[in-house]
């Protein structure tokens, strides 16, 4: 960090500052700020949260224009009461795929017209009776229930609850099956079963997140990242 | 006098009417001839088999304050690689149709870790990128036309693709315009089956191909749906192997 001070120092101009781009090794990468970097960790503002990786898995870091650079020298040019371009702003954020940003904005547009309906239902507000209410005040008026993480019929979480419970009851049946036939048996089950409850775990801290539906186009991503507030990865 | 006439007539028509043959119900046309007119609605058998690479840009979008940017590539013979990008974040999945491997930076460790096996499985589906009902019968499938259904107002002929691995997807074709607009399959989510619909539209043409420039995901049951845009695509961009070659695992995750 102290070798990038000098450099910030020159560039602290809105419009000149420029992004990091952290390289991963392998793959992927974290456009924002590097705020903190030592011998284990690097620390990124993505300006919306931080996000920490080890250094050990940084291949390179370069300065670069990012999204982030233009929001911030578009916004600085903008009245805080001109709807439209805060609203056209948004839109754009929203197209970069900065979420954190496209929010912000919306935000500036609420302070000064709290009931336009684009912005509201860029926020994720639903218009209810007259009212603008959340999406999840939405759902329970309309009868949804929310079962591991995500809403859904109350039809559809008798269903979920119904697997989860066979499984269990079948893992259970497994493991006393096991368990009665020999010693090495019984280790292997408990093996199996500290494995099972590392994974059970995994997928408690998951469901922090209803879970993505790619449907054919896109995969692995299981649930979609925490931005913001409440984040484990974000400290902001 | 009026009144005879009329009973005439009518019983003419009622005679007409029992007396002819029943009109004859156009009988279903057969899964090789829907296959093949939705094959030519793509862009022809010639020009899909010429696509050796694929690359297709989007913006996801699953909620308020839920969008990224997504990139998927695909490459001959099942090789995929899938970036998922959320405020200047980018994962990335990568698998070759029998393995795969991830850098997930949003998992808190950005480590190199292998994909599941059941996620595997879905990128080897996705790496057929032709799509199951070309050539089906070559790649071990089965298709039988399970009827015809209504989708938003237009009949769409319903086919049952059982997998040569054994799954079951249902895909629709529209039946004016042959375009494969709707899929059906079951997914294991969280240790249980959910069906997931998927709606294809906007279709446009690509170097002599069709592709849906929009995409929606729904699950049964569920009021969110996820929604890509594809803003680019490109047919037979230079891809390297390397792209989706495996790194060396760290010994931990093997």
């Amino acid at each position: 960090m102290k070798k990038l001070c000098p450099i910030l120092v020159v560039l602290f101009v809105p419009g000149v500052l420029l992004a990091d781009e952290v390289y991963l090794k392998d793959a992927g990468s974290i456009s924002g700020r590097v705020v903190e970097q030592n011998e284990t960790t690097v620390k990124v503002d993505i300006g919306d949260g931080f996000i920490a990786v080890p250094a050990s898995r940084v291949e390179r870091i370069e300065k670069g224009r990012s999204p982030l650079d233009e929001y911030a020298d578009r916004a600085a040019k903008l009245a805080p009461d001109d709807v439209e371009g805060w609203k056209t702003l948004a839109r754009w954020a929203s197209k970069q795929g900065y979420p954190g940003q496209a929010r912000q904005a919306c935000q500036k547009v609420l302070a000064v017209a709290p009931n336009d309906p684009d912005v509201r239902k860029a926020l994720g507000f639903v218009s209810l009776d007259g009212k603008w209410v959340t999406l999840e005040e939405s759902y329970r008026a309309k009868g949804y229930v929310k079962f591991d993480g995500e809403w859904m019929t109350p039809a559809e979480a008798q269903a979920g609850q119904a697997a989860l419970t066979a499984e269990r009851a079948q893992r259970d049946a497994d493991y006393r099956a096991n368990a009665a036939e020999n010693t090495a048996v019984q280790e292997q089950a408990r093996a199996e079963k500290a494995e099972e409850r590392a994974r059970y775990e995994k997928e408690k801290a998951d469901q922090l997140n209803p879970p993505v539906y790619w449907g054919g186009w896109g995969y692995g991503a299981a649930v979609w990242p925490t931005l913001g507030t409440d984040g484990f990865w974000s400290d902001k | 006098m009026i009144k005879v006439a009329s009973a005439l007539v009518l019983c003419a028509v009622v005679a007409a009417s029992v007396a002819a043959p029943p009109a004859r119900a156009a009988s279903p046309p057969t899964v090789d001839k829907i296959v093949a007119k939705y094959v030519a609605a793509r862009g022809g058998l010639k020009k899909i088999r010429s696509v050796q690479s694929l690359r297709q840009k989007g913006h996801v979008t699953a909620g308020p304050n839920q969008e990224g940017i997504v990139t998927r590539e695909l490459k001959r013979p099942a090789h995929t690689r899938f970036e998922f990008k959320v405020q200047g974040v980018t994962a990335v999945f990568v698998s070759d149709g029998k393995h795969g491997w991830k850098v997930d930076p949003f998992s808190g460790d950005a480590e190199l870790q292998p994909l599941s096996d059941q996620v595997v499985a879905e990128a080897a589906e996705q790496g057929d990128f032709e799509g199951p009902l070309v050539d089906w019968k070559a790649k071990g499938h089965t298709v039988e036309l399970a009827g015809t259904e209504d989708l938003a107002g237009r009949p769409a002929y319903k086919l049952k693709v059982t997998l040569g691995s054994g799954g079951v997807r249902y895909d629709y074709i529209d039946a004016t315009s042959m375009n494969l607009v709707r899929t059906d399959t079951t997914r294991q989510v969280r240790g249980r089956p959910v069906q997931i619909q998927t709606t294809f539209g906007d279709f446009k043409k690509t170097d002599g191909l069709l592709f849906p420039r929009f995409v929606e995901v729904a699950a049964a049951g569920r009021p969110n749906t996820l929604r890509i845009d594809v803003e680019s695509v490109e047919v037979n961009p230079p891809l390297s192997d390397a792209r989706f070659a495996m790194p060396a695992l760290p010994p931990a995750a093997k």
